[in-house]
């Protein structure tokens, strides 16, 4: 049952000529306007065409509007609610849900006796849809186009009718020509389109069959309508398999066919576009055949092979389709449209060997891109670092992992026992830069540090000390001080740091060491200079400088510095320093261009932390525990500080490699530690979406107030239970291998008393047993003989540089007796608890031996260095968590929080 | 999606009282078997297997048996038989025995969707039991019918007379067949063969149709065959674990079609569009390892989960990520290819490095924000890249990815294995 149409179709074509299917007095009604994929592209056709959509529907939404650049659309309940608003239309475009297109297509139909044509973009409708709205076209006249298309477009009209042929600017590639497209490919319609503007021929109307089972417009009634339309002198078809549409049609315009699909008769089923099945006797092959015999000819056009007939030609890859149609053009005495816009050859718009040679074959040069994507690429080449995509970070980290099979955390990369053999200054470079970075980089951070030390007189100093005095453990001290170092302590340096890096930036600079850079054009008003100098002389800049230059530090940006015609200040130097860190690590995309703007900050803040350890009366102007502050710029490194500001002393040999093992090994313990999840939620807490409201030290707080005793402070359990062991024994030196202690049988005593006292627990009935601290642990047991991986690592460490620790010697001689004693069943691990005491004990024995430092104090300084470890590895988190994070996600949502009664 | 095979058949033409032939299933006991021949005198034998498999009988796959001795023997025979038939390859698990219909007349009945009609369209002849290919097309009735008022009495009537179907078997056809129709439209079916009807006569001489195979296609954009409550492990052989987990992201809003093409292949290339789909496949044959349409401007959570499942199956074995599609119209480039450098990135972090070629073509909305995106990622990883735009012809761009494939085959992988301080074996 159909309405009788045009031309001598069995079935209903209301179109005679391809002028009709996209005009400027087409008006349009789209169902489902607002969704996802229509408020995109609606609003960009309908201002392409000059204004023709009319309105659009969305159930219980009516009164809304969808804004458009040629005005706002209305929105409706319904078809019926908008045409008795006095709206008009003959055209309706389906963006539906596939189970809700068959019955949006009956709406328009049976409410709108002015339809004359539907466009239905949906894609995957069942069949049994498909089958019905054939039927309800069929039956009252009307053109679909679809389903599963890009709607149509004219380019002579500058019309588009649904969908989004042409994407976001239809005009770049929809230019005026001859040429007439249908493509089951929605996609291909604007690619071959763009491809035929290169080869100089523009285009008259554009239709996106789409490739379902049914495809209401396909090409029996193309070529008829192309037949009719003036402006049309060609066609390109593009044909994948499926269906006998293209064999029903009869073309009396050259064509150029495009088919593609040879590879799917190896397929069994039907695979991407619905109706390409395999098998049949509309396959490619097939289709190939009908096109040939159509047009005359008895092969494939290639470039090698052009075969072609003033009819046409038939081709498998798109790319060949401009050359083809050339060349049918020319058999019909007819030249391009316009003068080719480009060539198809191969232009990488990007690329990157990294560090590898590639065959030249494979080395394209990046070129300059077509308008206007060469000026979007030379904007994003002006945007410096990485960007990293926010999600949501609870328990979840970019800086830091733990392995659960080894127990072994890695900070970027970097597991924590390569971290220990490595000095402190190269791992906070690890944490803040994600890159260890070069002997360089290490002389910029002791010099800006050991500069930052002296804080006497100041209030974090003050501020400390009063929480010292009230009896705080050191994590509140610290915190204390760093509460005072607010975001307004590294606001001046953080400015010039971002003009700074514009500057030098835009100048292209690679290397921030770069001793030849060109520093001339910089600055050309001069503005950056100016606003780098002090008033008067600063000693903190003159203190900086002096170290930088006795140490030979290199830096393009302190060299512009001084390059002024006055003293710069202590906030440009330190901007300088904090730029000549980050250029590497920022060049290469390993951070962004936040972290770079908070390292002058961060250097305040580990500074302070360090400072602020050491009691008040161990500071004096220009002096920090004794030495001075252009001594410490000079000659010494953070391992040096993080030992005065615990001991009050310069370490030595044996003690520095001991603090460094233990700056390294305490760094990071994977983001599910409390103390980075303390700095996760401060993150979290302050909103990272906004990442310039992120206070750093109140992270830095948070991952504080997150440790304690029983975190952090746990080093002094195995600290007492050693003190405990050797408190009697005549013990000198613990670096000395020569000790004359037989700690086998210390080990043998204490393991028969421990026997004793787990017998006499038992026979107690009790089962609550006291825990030995530092041997055993619940991943490394249960074989024979035990072992810790990482106390592993550090005793073969120690071995390495030929260095001795007492105490680690006793806990292996321990772990033996107790089992030897029948204590235990296995030969239980050393744990790295063990190792942490040992090695600092090993450092303050003698200072607790000569009654320098009481018992409480070495809990203290156990505690201390823990700290000035994992504040490294929480600024890390810090960094990360605002980089990535999302606000307030750290929370937990109260379906999986519990109540306990 | 195809049901082969009376064993589901029958339960299927229950939901229209259509007659068809006694059938037991491969657990059916040696008395049930016995018992079946005994009241239809013979059974045939027949491999299940699933899917859609054609011409068994021409391949010998079907055997009858008239005593319970030959029933076991065909059984033993058929039980694990493999098919070949064009490329497939198919193995039976298990047989049916189905009881025989003694019948003057053999019917062949279809109902599909025609591309030359555009409607639904009834095939009908009386000489069926054999290829419909191999008769005279004045034997065969084609007839397209309203879909709006289905498979109409007069229809099945007007076609028979058109073929001269013998008289007394036009009335039982007219008033059987179009059920049928209800079973094809209603359950979401794209195509019903029945093939043969055998023509039963009883005491009376009256004859009855009796349908002894049964063939059908579902849709599965159609929700509609769920009502059937078909087992899942029916259609479970058509899918590898690999599509089964990506094919579960498969809604309306963007498509992830995706078929393995080779599992030992070395260029993973999400594609985008079906057209891009096809281009790219046929020209990287062997190469690559699966063929996919990641189009219709997916959003961004769900592109990223597709990429992660293609990663976590198949980027360890791949010398070259080939991103490639044609100038998109509606796809937000940014936010696909964001997507995807996301995803293996975190691919990466999770699995370790892998040496990898990145090459990428493409155009449309966001072009160069997203390809800023992929190279970014690129570089952060360490991985050799070239990002082509629209104006580069894509099957250039393809050659210039079996170029990089070649050459990560020989000494390429080893250097940017070295590159990422991992082994280069996949």
């Amino acid at each position: 049952m159909y309405k009788q149409g045009i031309g001598e179709f069995k079935y209903f074509v209301g179109i005679s000529s391809l002028a009709q299917v996209a005009t400027r007095e087409d008006r349009v009604c789209v169902l489902n306007i607002l969704g996802g994929e229509s408020s995109e592209v609606t609003p960009v056709g309908h201002a392409w065409s000059g204004g023709n959509v009319v309105f659009g529907t969305s159930p219980g939404r009516r009164g809304q509007v969808l804004e458009t650049p040629a005005g706002d659309i209305p929105v409706y309940n319904s078809v019926r609610e908008g045409l008795d608003d006095g709206h008009a239309f003959n055209c309706g475009v389906v963006y539906l849900p596939p189970a809700a297109a068959r019955d949006g297509v009956a709406e328009l139909i049976r409410v709108n006796p002015g339809l004359r044509k539907v466009f239905i973009i949906t894609e995957k409708i069942a069949v049994h849809d498909a089958r019905e709205i054939r039927a309800m076209g069929q039956a009252n006249g009307i053109d679909i186009f679809g389903a599963n298309c890009l709607g149509v477009a004219d380019s002579w009209n500058r019309v588009r009718i649904g969908g989004a042929l042409g994407g976001d600017s239809p005009g770049d590639t929809l230019k005026p020509g001859s040429i007439a497209i249908l493509s089951n490919s929605g996609g291909f319609t604007t690619t071959i389109a763009q491809y035929l503007r290169m080869a100089g021929w523009g285009t008259t109307t554009l239709v996106s069959s789409g490739k379902d089972v049914y495809i209401h417009y396909a090409a029996p009634e193309f070529a008829f309508a192309l037949a009719n339309d003036a402006r049309s002198r060609a066609a390109v078809l593009y044909c994948e398999p499926g269906g006998f549409y293209e064999r029903e049609a009869h073309f009396t315009k050259p064509v150029v066919a495009c088919v593609v699909g040879r590879w799917k008769g190896r397929l069994t089923r039907a695979v991407g576009h619905a109706g390409a099945m395999a098998g049949g006797h509309d396959d490619a092959a097939a289709k190939e055949a009908w096109f040939m015999d159509k047009f005359g000819v008895d092969g494939l056009y290639t470039p090698e092979n052009p075969v072609f007939s003033a009819k046409g030609a038939v081709v498998t890859n798109i790319a060949h389709i401009p050359a083809a149609l050339t060349a049918v053009m020319r058999a019909n005495a007819t030249l391009p449209d316009f003068a080719p816009e480009g060539s198809m050859e191969l232009k990488p718009w990007f690329g990157g060997n990294p560090g590898i040679r590639l065959p030249p074959a494979l080395d394209l040069p990046a070129v300059k891109a077509i308008a206007p994507y060469d000026a979007q690429i030379a904007a994003l080449a002006g945007q410096v670092g990485a960007v990293f995509p926010r999600q949501a970070m609870k328990d979840a980290s970019g800086a830091s992992q733990m392995d659960a099979a080894t127990q072994i955390s890695s900070l970027h990369g970097v597991s924590m026992l390569d971290a220990a053999q490595a000095p402190f200054e190269a791992n906070v470079c690890l944490a803040l830069l994600r890159e260890r970075g070069g002997d360089n980089d290490g002389k910029l951070v002791n010099v800006a540090v050991g500069a930052l030390l002296g804080l006497h007189g100041s209030p974090a100093l003050a501020a400390a000390q009063a929480a010292r005095d009230a009896g705080n453990a050191p994590n509140a001290v610290i915190a204390a001080a760093l509460a005072i170092v607010g975001p307004r302590a590294a606001e001046a340096s953080r400015a010039l740091l971002c003009r700074l890096v514009d500057a030098f930036a835009a100048a292209g600079l690679k290397d921030a060491g770069d001793a030849d850079f060109e520093l001339a054009d910089i600055d050309a008003d001069g503005s950056l200079r100016a606003a780098c100098r002090a008033a008067a002389p600063d000693p903190l800049a003159e203190l900086l400088l002096a170290g930088l230059a006795a140490r030979g530090a290199r830096s393009v940006f302190v060299r512009f510095l001084q390059q002024g015609d006055g003293p710069p200040s202590a906030d440009a130097v330190l901007a300088a320093i904090a730029a000549t860190l980050a250029w590497g690590p920022l060049m290469r995309k390993r951070i962004s261009r936040l972290t770079v703007d908070h390292l002058p900050w961060w250097l305040r803040l580990l500074a302070t932390a360090l400072g602020a350890s050491a009691d008040a009366a161990r500071h004096a102007p220009g002096r920090f525990c004794g030495i001075a502050l252009e001594a410490l710029v000079v000659g010494h490194d953070l391992a040096d500080f993080a030992h005065l500001a615990l001991l009050g002393s310069l370490p030595g040999d044996s003690a520095r490699g001991a603090l460094q093992t233990l700056l390294g090994l305490l760094l990071s313990n994977g983001p599910g530690t409390i103390s980075a999840q303390g700095a996760k939620g401060a993150v979290s807490a302050d909103g990272p979406e906004t990442p310039e409201r992120v206070q750093l030290n109140k992270a830095l707080l948070g991952a504080l107030t997150h440790t304690g005793y029983a975190h952090g402070g746990n080093g002094f359990e195995g600290v007492a239970f050693l003190i405990e062991r050797f408190r009697d024994c005549a013990l000198a030196d613990p670096a000395d291998r020569e000790h004359g202690l037989d700690l086998a049988a210390m080990a043998r005593a204490y393991a028969a008393d421990y026997a004793d006292y787990k017998a006499a627990r038992k026979a107690a009935g009790s089962a609550d047993l006291r825990k030995i601290p530092g041997v055993n642990h619940p991943v490394f047991k249960d074989k024979p003989v035990n072992h810790d991986p990482r106390e592993r690592f550090v005793h073969r460490l120690l071995a390495a540089r030929g260095e001795y620790n007492v105490f680690h010697d006793y806990y292996l001689q321990l772990v033996q007796a107790l089992h030897d004693g029948g204590v235990s069943r296995t030969v239980y691990c050393v744990n790295i608890d063990a190792v942490i005491a040992a090695l600092l004990l090993g450092m303050t024995w003698q200072a607790w031996r000569d009654d320098e430092l009481p018992a409480a104090a070495l809990e203290q300084g156990a505690f201390a260095v823990f700290l000035f470890a994992r504040l490294a590895g929480c600024a890390a988190e810090i960094e990360d968590h605002l980089n990535r994070g999302r606000n307030m996600d750290t929370r937990t949502p109260a379906s999986r929080c519990q109540h306990v009664a | 999606m195809q049901i082969t095979g009376m064993l589901y058949g029958a339960r299927l033409l229950q939901f229209t009282d259509f007659p068809c032939a006694e059938v037991l299933g491969p657990d059916a006991s040696e008395e049930e078997i016995k018992g079946l021949i005994e009241r239809h005198g013979s059974v045939f034998v027949k491999p299940l297997f699933k899917g859609g498999v054609g011409k068994k009988g021409k391949a010998g796959l079907i055997g009858r048996a008239a005593d319970l001795k030959s029933a076991l023997a065909e059984k033993e025979r058929l039980y694990f038989v493999e098919h070949r038939h064009g490329q497939q390859v198919a193995k039976a698990n298990g047989v049916t025995f189905e009881g025989a219909v003694p019948a003057e007349h053999e019917i062949y009945f279809s109902i599909t969707d025609s591309t030359h009609f555009r409607a639904p369209t009834m095939t009908l002849t009386h000489r069926g039991g054999m290829d419909i290919e191999e008769l005279d097309k004045a034997q065969v009735a084609q007839v397209p019918f309203d879909s709006l008022t289905g498979l109409k009495a007069f229809v099945v009537a007007n076609a028979l007379a058109d073929i001269g179907a013998p008289k007394q078997i036009i009335s039982p056809l007219v008033q059987h067949l179009p059920r049928l129709w209800e079973l094809f439209h209603d359950f979401g079916m794209t195509t019903l063969e029945l093939n043969p009807i055998r023509m039963r006569a009883d005491r009376r001489g009256r004859l009855k149709p009796v349908a002894c195979d049964f063939k059908c296609g579902f849709d599965r954009d159609d929700p509609r065959w769920h009502r059937l409550k078909l087992p899942a492990h029916l259609f479970a052989a058509d899918y590898s674990d690999f599509e089964q987990e990506i094919n579960q992201l498969r809604t309306h809003q963007g498509q992830s079609d995706v078929y393995v093409i080779n599992e030992r292949g070395s260029i993973l290339a999400p594609t985008f569009g079906g057209g891009a789909n096809s281009l790219v496949t046929e020209m990287l044959g062997d190469d690559a390892i699966i063929s996919s349409d990641f189009g219709g401007n997916p959003p961004y959570e769900k592109m990223k989960a597709v990429a992660a499942i293609c990663f976590k199956h198949w980027l360890r074995q791949a010398n070259v990520l080939f991103i490639i599609g044609g100038k998109s119209n509606n796809t937000d480039i940014f936010e696909t290819f964001r997507a995807m450098a996301d995803a293996l990135r975190e691919h990466f972090s999770q699995h370790g490095p892998t040496p990898l070629y990145v090459v990428a073509g493409r155009g449309g909305p966001n072009l160069v924000r997203g390809m800023g995106m992929l190279r970014d990622t690129c570089e952060a990883l360490g991985l050799p890249y070239r990002l082509f735009g629209f104006d580069s012809a894509m099957s250039e761009v393809v050659d210039y990815a079996r170029e990089a494939n070649q050459w990560m085959q020989g000494a390429g992988r080893q250097l940017v294995a070295e590159r990422l301080g991992v082994a280069a074996a996949a």
